[in-house]
């Protein structure tokens, strides 16, 4: 589903070269529940930002429910961000401007739906989280634990083929967190393949296989204690 | 097309909203009737005279002594002789003004002697027998002034003629159903003056607000101005021959005799020039009204691309959330441009009833004509293009946003 290999992110300036990821290697089968974590600027989120497509890389492959992605243009990575990945962020990312039913609905209309099956699903997405009555509600007017799930509402709206979540329980309190959690365990049972990126290890050991970066590379953590730095393509699933 | 999402975003952002659309609805309102205003005005300096423009010009005469009217006549009579015999002038005449010479008696007519009201109050041109070809109009009814019918007009006379002629504006005036010429007509006494003729068309000598609706009613006088005041010798050069005929003119009447007074700078002007003159203020006026709609045009594009430029600032990163979830560059350009379009549909929408209520207040207060609606859907176009392309900048930069601003907390 996702497969990196000796992918690199170098960010230049006129006297620095600053690799966030080095020779990074990572596999994530279809339906894997898989855990990204590591310390502040490990290279976790350059990670999650070059997986959902949201910026490039420098060097190296990376294929996408089998499309090598890294030639394609701007619009081609935007309906690949729209059909196939649905982002769950640490602040929710909600439109405040709009409500519940309408946010849920952004990419969907970015999708040409039509208007029957946008409601169809949305109103769909919203069972599943468990705010279909919240449907008109705004932000500003949910928890942040109601916020996270029309997220993840939004998210699942588009029956996307990899989630990828960025410390989705980050903003919320242990209650909100854990029934985020179960949700999103409830999401992956059903088939989905997720990639959470995460510095909580309670949160990580939910997930069902982990994977550590140190210093923008993968590290075995199974295989020795001190983090030594593994630069073939990890294998360890499950 | 995602208008109701963009209205949802908007009725959160309703001062800024509202702001700019009354802006452009102030502008749609006030541009339309300016630029109605300067169109009107264009037209009325650009309107005909009815007399030979290309061909004439006009020579103010004043007297340096004091001379009984006798004296002046003869006077006038020996300078007309001299004009006249130009190798450069077809004709020369007398006359107390001139059209659109600014200055000159109004004469108030009636049509029975013991009427109170007057029905016009026409331009008054005092001339001998020549006026007619001199100035070039065109006798569509009647007859011309003989020369025998010529008297004299003092400074302190009031003898009205017996005889006159009135431009047609005036005959339909005065008589609607047509019959003026040979009517008696009546100004400030009782002796009557018959209608001997009808001009084409004579404009007044002025074209102040008040006297637009009746810019050419005007009437000839069969009177040699012999005031001591001095008088307006209006000049008909041949062809191609203007600049030659208004060079000798002067020196011809100086050689007749030097006690006259020809300022040396504006005494002897072309007709082109005098009109230049008469429609100065309208002219600025014109100029000084295009100057403001185009500052206002100015300010209501900066207005648009100040609040557009915020707002792209302000949702940076829910730009890069919406291109995180699938939105293309065009698909956030489109959003702005919808945004801005909706904004603009709004206020030129207030803006439409604004420009037709000002002009309608307008037309009851200045009896200003009504507003075309070509103009209003002229002003509508103008400003929804002018909005689409103030918001363009902002738009573009928005579309650049990266959708990796997503994942940025702040």
């Amino acid at each position: 589903m996702l497969k990196m290999t000796h992918l690199s992110k170098v960010y230049r300036t006129e006297v620095v070269e600053t690799y966030a990821l080095r020779d990074f290697n990572i596999d994530v089968k279809e339906g894997e529940f898989v855990a990204v974590t590591g310390p502040s600027g490990s290279g976790k989120t350059t990670f999650l930002t070059i997986a959902g497509l949201l910026e490039t890389f420098s060097g190296g492959e990376y294929h996408l429910d089998g499309i090598e992605v890294s030639n394609l243009n701007d619009n081609a990575r935007s309906k690949i961000r729209n059909e196939k990945i649905g982002f769950i962020f640490q602040a929710f990312n909600l439109i405040p401007d709009l409500n519940v039913f309408d946010n849920i609905e952004v990419p969907l209309r970015y999708r040409g739906m039509k208007a029957a099956e946008r409601k169809q699903r949305i109103m769909d997405s919203l069972e599943r989280v468990g705010l279909a009555s919240r449907a008109k509600h705004y932000p500003a007017e949910l928890s942040g634990g109601q916020q996270q799930r029309v997220a993840i509402a939004r998210a699942l709206a588009g029956s996307p083929r990899l989630l990828l979540a960025d410390e989705p329980t980050g903003n919320l309190d242990t209650q909100m967190a854990r029934s985020v959690l179960e949700l999103l365990e409830d999401i992956h049972r059903e088939g989905a393949t997720i990639v959470m990126v995460t510095h909580d290890p309670e949160l990580a050991a939910r997930a069902q296989r982990n994977v550590h970066i140190i210093d923008g590379q993968v590290v075995d953590l199974s295989e020795d204690p001190r983090f030594h730095t593994v630069h073939a393509v990890d294998e360890a699933h499950g | 097309m995602q208008i109701k999402p963009i209205l949802a975003a908007l009725r959160h952002h309703k001062a800024g909203t509202i702001l700019v659309a009354l802006q452009i609805a102030l502008t749609l309102a006030i541009v339309c009737n300016a630029l109605f205003i300067i169109r009107q005005r264009l037209v009325h300096l650009s309107e005909p005279s009815g007399v030979d423009e290309a061909s004439l010009f006009v020579i103010y005469n004043g007297w340096a002594d004091q001379a009984a009217t006798m004296q002046f006549d003869a006077q006038v009579r020996t300078d007309l002789a001299a004009l006249r015999q130009l190798p450069s002038v077809r004709n020369a005449a007398p006359a107390s003004s001139c059209p659109l010479c600014g200055d000159g008696d109004d004469v108030p007519v009636m049509l029975a002697p013991d009427q109170t009201q007057w029905i016009a109050d026409p331009a008054m041109y005092a001339g001998d027998e020549q006026l007619l070809d001199t100035l070039g109009v065109k006798l569509v009814a009647g007859r011309n002034f003989r020369a025998d019918e010529i008297g004299k007009m003092g400074s302190r006379d009031f003898t009205v003629p017996p005889v006159v002629i009135v431009s047609r504006t005036l005959a339909d005036r005065l008589f609607p159903r047509g019959e003026a010429l040979g009517k008696p007509i009546y100004m400030m006494s009782n002796t009557p003056s018959t209608i001997i003729g009808i001009v084409d068309r004579l404009q007044r000598q002025n074209v102040g607000g008040w006297t637009r609706p009746y810019a050419y009613q005007s009437m000839l006088w069969p009177m040699r101005p012999v005031s001591s005041q001095g008088l307006y010798y209006i000049v008909r050069a041949k062809p191609g021959q203007l600049a030659a005929a208004m060079r000798e003119a002067p020196k011809a009447l100086y050689a007749e005799d030097r006690m006259r007074i020809i300022d040396p700078e504006h005494g002897t002007l072309s007709f082109a020039e005098v009109r230049r003159r008469i429609y100065d203020s309208d002219l600025g006026m014109a100029i000084l009204m295009g100057l403001i709609s185009v500052v206002l045009l100015a300010i209501t594009a900066a207005g648009i691309v100040g609040l557009t430029s915020f707002w792209v600032g302000q949702r940076r990163k829910q730009i890069g959330v919406r291109r995180a979830l699938g939105a293309t560059r065009r698909d956030i350009l489109g959003y702005f441009l919808t945004e801005n379009l909706l904004i603009g549909l709004g206020g030129v929408l207030v803006g439409t009833v604004l420009a037709i209520g000002i002009n309608l207040w307008m037309v009851t207060q200045f009896e200003m004509a009504r507003l075309s609606l070509a103009y209003v859907m002229t002003g509508v176009v103008a400003l929804l293009l002018l909005g689409q392309g103030a918001v363009l900048g902002p738009a573009l930069r928005a579309s650049r946003v990266s959708p990796v601003e997503a994942t940025r907390s702040v």
